[in-house]
């Protein structure tokens, strides 16, 4: 009985799968206009540095390797989720259509980055790590323009190196 | 709106709705009867479709709320909801 009941309900799951998936929003959305592209800079630099020292762990005592990896893989998917939290509430809180249709590759460049995020996130994955943090320097450029001020690129004080997109 | 499925972005309504999480709307069970207070309701705003909780009812205007007040908007920003703008019941 009660499996004829989990294959209805299986059914329907599967049918309901077809509706197409449409966007709803439960955000804090007052409109405070503190906005800011650092903090997912700096998560990607976290997820950077976390892929780094995950191929760096020491296997001289499996118990704390298997510490350290757990831990670094908790702090990873942690800014994962500061990422893609900051990259979409930058993509549906600040841009607006004006800003997507003046820079026309915007769109493009959220989906490219939240992907890689994606993919950093579930492997140890340094190209992808690398691809969000470019997309995020991207993104932090534009996010600059559409505020007047003229953006720079400065080389971080982290252990990841590379550029950091503030503005002047 | 007959059926429709949302995937929400946010966390004002957790822990009931995560962030990420589909979720089904339908609109049909509002022509039979009333939104209530408790229903957790799907509504347009400012061309965006927003998902919020129930907590009071004047006429046929909705007082709706998230449930995470850490992280909610409530209708005190953004005005009563009016049945116009209701889409359906979270289902």
């Amino acid at each position: 009985m009660n499996g004829r009941k989990d294959w209805d309900s299986m059914r329907i799951k599967s049918l309901l799968k077809l509706l197409p998936l449409k966007q709803a929003f439960a955000h804090c959305d007052i409109p405070c206009g503190i906005y800011d592209p650092h903090l997912a800079q700096m998560a990607a630099h976290t997820m950077i540095r976390m892929t780094q020292m995950l191929g760096e762990v020491k296997r001289e005592s499996e118990t704390k390797a298997e510490h350290d990896i757990a831990r670094m893989t908790h702090v990873k998917e942690d800014h994962a989720d500061v990422l893609e939290e900051e990259l979409e509430t930058l993509r549906n809180d600040y841009f607006k259509e004006e800003h997507f249709r003046k820079y026309p590759r915007l769109n493009d460049l959220f989906i490219k980055t939240l992907n890689a995020a994606g993919k950093a996130r579930q492997s140890i994955d340094i190209k992808a790590a690398q691809e969000a943090l470019a997309g995020a320097q991207e993104i932090a450029e534009i996010f600059f323009k559409t505020k007047g001020v003229k953006s720079i690129r400065v080389k971080t004080v982290y252990p990841t190196g590379g550029e950091i997109v503030l503005h002047k | 709106m007959l059926l429709a499925r949302f995937k929400v972005s946010g966390h004002s309504m957790e822990p009931q709705i995560k962030n990420g999480e589909e979720v089904l709307v339908t609109g049909i069970i509002y022509l039979f009867k009333k939104p209530k207070i408790n229903d957790i309701v799907a509504f347009k705003k400012d061309k965006k479709v927003l998902i919020k909780r129930i907590i009071g009812i004047d006429d046929d205007k909705y007082f709706v709320a998230g449930d995470n007040k850490n992280d909610s908007l409530d209708s005190k920003t953004f005005g009563l909801i009016s049945k116009r703008q209701m889409l359906g019941k979270v289902i």
